[in-house]
């Protein structure tokens, strides 16, 4: 398969075009409201910290993260499918994660 | 264009972690992932001691009939040389059991495909 | 010259290879196995406070008899003051840090002695080598001797993961030696760097050349090396994006296991914290960065143990989420909330500890880890239901138990700090962990038991109930006595500022 497939294979899983049925327990249930909300409401409140930076930033990313929200809801069931126990999963945000790590220390000049 | 040894080596080192990432992150082969893990730490282990390196530098024995500042003055630098040591030791023994892991899987499961034994 | 800190590396290595020779003779397995574990928490108390030189000489400035072969160049110079081999340093803080490893390496082991048919003297030779491994990464001023007790703890970590017997746990020791074959080196990479720009690689003298200025602070391979070494505290804490590999480990462990792997995590968080922040405090992005991670690593994982069905899982990405408080006591960067942040790791290594070892009796009775399957075991085993309670109310922050202190002090660190969110978020995520505590507490304990389930042993050992009470007592005596701890931990604090 080639690249191009499995980028929009992956979309199309994300967007959840593709949708497996499985049974859901009432405790699954409830578990994942109680994460989604925990989930927004942590993110909202991480976000507001930017107002130490500028506050212009800090507006435009609750009006992003609210819409992103709004949209995209529920976030839970893709973000624990994102997080699982693959190895290439794994290795891909590592990797990700070391290139942010690197660019952000070493050409980010950043003095906050 | 003529670039000195230490940074020839240091450009070397890169490419070896570099070349290691790529093989552990893009090959379906378990055996070619490790090759590539083992890549990644030789990268790291050149760049050490090309740290070591000094222009016209003499070996860090101190002879008889040598004078001390003579030696101070030329002698490359010995840290990284017993850093390195340890560090290949470590390397040795990670890769081996890494190994031994894998000749189990493979008794396992009879197939060496990282998507399979790896994946979800 | 103080001897006995060489011995707290020492004796758990000697005891660990002496064990491995006398593999297959269970009774006195079990008989050098405990006594030595019993030795593990009492010789830090012995221990006096001070440094102990690997190269039997302290710097050229304080041995004379040394300095007059050496040519005036070097003893007029900044040479004069650096430390000559390995020095290990031993101080009030890292004897309360190893005092409570030693309690929990003695309880894990008693524990897996008692739990296991056979006592395997290979198994415990494991559990010997990381808990001398970590002592030696709390002990060591020196950056590549702790890299090496880093990897030997990595390994020692891989092989309990495969001893367990779990289903799935050669391809978790698979996965996690893969990720740390990349991120250690990396890591390496980082230490190269700092050892060719000041060319040392003692932690003292480092940060004395950074901070006198006889290295150029601002100069970018010192940058380039403060991204790379905190990539490896990453890996060996399991922050994101390691959280998941972690919890993965953590529940293909057997449940005394994982309680000694979770002491590794949270001390080699509070080593390699300590060591970054005194070496790079001075860029500020740096603190601001190990605020970020500490607060992704609370969000991702607390999330993500509500929607787990597997009990240890769920425990496990607790354990990894109650690392972000303790990330954001360091990254404040202020004297009381690195004190916080440091007994918060004591605490969190006492009830993560605590709650495996509590949880790990349900495995041991059953068999069973899926909470689909599991119910009514508090009729069975009402004290035990009763210590697991209390366990979850001390991760969630219940006073008089000891995470309401630490928990307390990093909320008013914030608050002094002057970032309230902070401390709304530490609020919130206390709750939920008590949510998903009293999620898995009543599909195990207080609900109807199905009928499939097969409880298989009818006693759980007295050892495992020792070890519960034992974990109990200090906690109450943490939680309504701080002092005991913060006041040994303030003098390192202080001295980072």
């Amino acid at each position: 398969m080639s690249l191009y497939d499995t980028i929009i294979n992956k979309i199309k899983q994300i967007q959840e075009y593709d949708k497996e049925n499985e049974p859901v327990t009432n405790i699954a249930a409830s578990s994942t409201l109680a994460a989604e909300i925990t989930l927004l409401s942590s993110i909202l409140v991480a976000v507001i910290m930017l107002r130490y930076f500028s506050n212009a930033l800090m507006i435009v990313a609750v009006i992003l993260v609210v819409a992103i929200a709004f949209f995209a809801m529920p976030i839970m069931p893709k973000l624990k499918r994102e997080q699982n126990d693959s190895l290439n999963s794994m290795i891909f945000y590592i990797i990700i994660a070391l290139g942010i790590i690197t660019a952000l220390f070493y050409w980010g000049n950043i003095h906050v | 264009m003529i670039i000195g040894s230490q940074l020839a080596s240091f450009f070397t080192a890169g490419a070896l972690i570099i070349i290691g990432i790529y093989a552990a992150l893009f090959l379906d082969n378990l055996i070619k992932k490790v090759i590539g893990l083992a890549f990644i730490g030789d990268g790291a282990n050149l760049f050490i001691i090309t740290m070591g390196y000094k222009l016209n530098g003499i070996v860090y024995i101190f002879l008889p009939g040598m004078s001390i500042d003579f030696f101070a003055q030329n002698a490359s630098y010995p840290l990284p040389f017993a850093l390195v040591l340890t560090s290949i030791v470590i390397g040795a023994s990670t890769l081996a059991v890494m190994l031994g892991l894998i000749i189990l899987l493979y008794k396992k499961y009879g197939s060496i495909k990282a998507s399979k034994i790896l994946g979800e | 010259m103080n001897p006995l800190i060489a011995l707290l590396v020492i004796v758990p290595i000697t005891c660990a290879l002496l064990l491995n020779l006398l593999h297959n003779k269970d009774r006195t397995i079990k008989i050098i196995a405990t006594i030595i574990a019993i030795f593990l928490p009492i010789i830090p108390l012995f221990t006096s406070y001070g440094l102990h030189y690997f190269g039997a000489y302290s710097t050229l400035a304080q041995s004379p008899t040394l300095a007059q072969w050496v040519p005036s160049t070097i003893t007029n110079s900044v040479l004069n003051l650096y430390h000559m081999g390995i020095v290990y340093s031993f101080g009030s803080a890292q004897q309360v840090l190893l005092i409570v490893l030693g309690i929990i390496a003695f309880l894990a082991i008693i524990t897996s002695l008692n739990e296991i048919k056979r006592p395997s003297g290979v198994y415990a030779f494991l559990m010997f080598m990381l808990v001398a491994a970590v002592s030696a990464i709390i002990l060591s001023d020196d950056i590549f001797n702790l890299y090496v007790f880093f990897e030997i703890a990595a390994i020692a970590q891989v092989g309990i993961i495969i001893a367990s017997k779990i289903k799935g746990n050669y391809e978790t020791a698979l996965k996690y030696m893969i990720l740390g074959s990349i991120a250690s080196p990396l890591f390496l990479v980082g230490i190269a760097l700092l050892l060719g720009i000041t060319g040392n690689v003692n932690i003292t003298d480092i940060a004395y050349s950074l901070k006198t200025g006889i290295i150029n602070p601002q100069n970018p391979v010192l940058l380039m090396a403060c991204g790379l070494i905190i990539f490896g505290w990453l890996y060996g804490t399991g922050l994101p994006p390691f959280h998941t590999i972690k919890s993965a480990v953590y529940s293909k462990a057997l449940p005394h296991g994982a309680a000694l792997l979770q002491a590794f995590s949270v001390f080699i968080l509070v080593a390699l914290g300590i060591v970054i922040f005194r070496i790079f405090s001075y860029i500020p992005f740096s603190k601001t960065f190990i605020i970020a991670i500490s607060l992704a690593a609370m969000i991702l994982s607390i999330t993500m143990a509500l929607m787990q069905t597997d009990f240890k899982r769920i425990i496990a990405f607790l354990a990894v989420g109650e690392l972000g408080y303790i990330g954001i006591g360091i990254g404040l960067g202020t004297a009381y909330s690195i004190t916080a942040g440091l007994f918060q790791a004591v605490n969190e290594a006492i009830i993560t500890a605590f709650l495996f070892i509590g949880f790990g009796t349900i495995m041991y009775l059953t068999k069973e880890t899926d909470i689909k399957k599991l119910g009514g075991m508090m009729i069975h085993y009402p004290k035990a239901a009763l210590l697991v309670l209390l366990a979850g109310l001390a991760m969630a922050g219940v006073p008089p138990l000891n995470a309401f202190q630490s928990k307390f002090m990093l909320i008013q660190s914030s608050l002094n700090a002057g970032i309230p969110e902070l401390g709304i978020i530490m609020i919130l995520l206390s709750i939920v962990t008590f949510m998903t505590f009293m999620k898995a507490f009543y599909a195990i304990y207080m609900r109807p038991e199905p009928k499939e389930l097969k409880i298989n042993v009818s006693k759980i050992p007295k050892a495992t109930i020792f070890s519960l009470v034992v974990f109990l007592i200090i906690c109450l005596v943490l939680g309504l006595f701080p002092q005991i701890a913060t006041n040994a931990l303030q003098p390192l604090a202080n001295s980072l500022i």
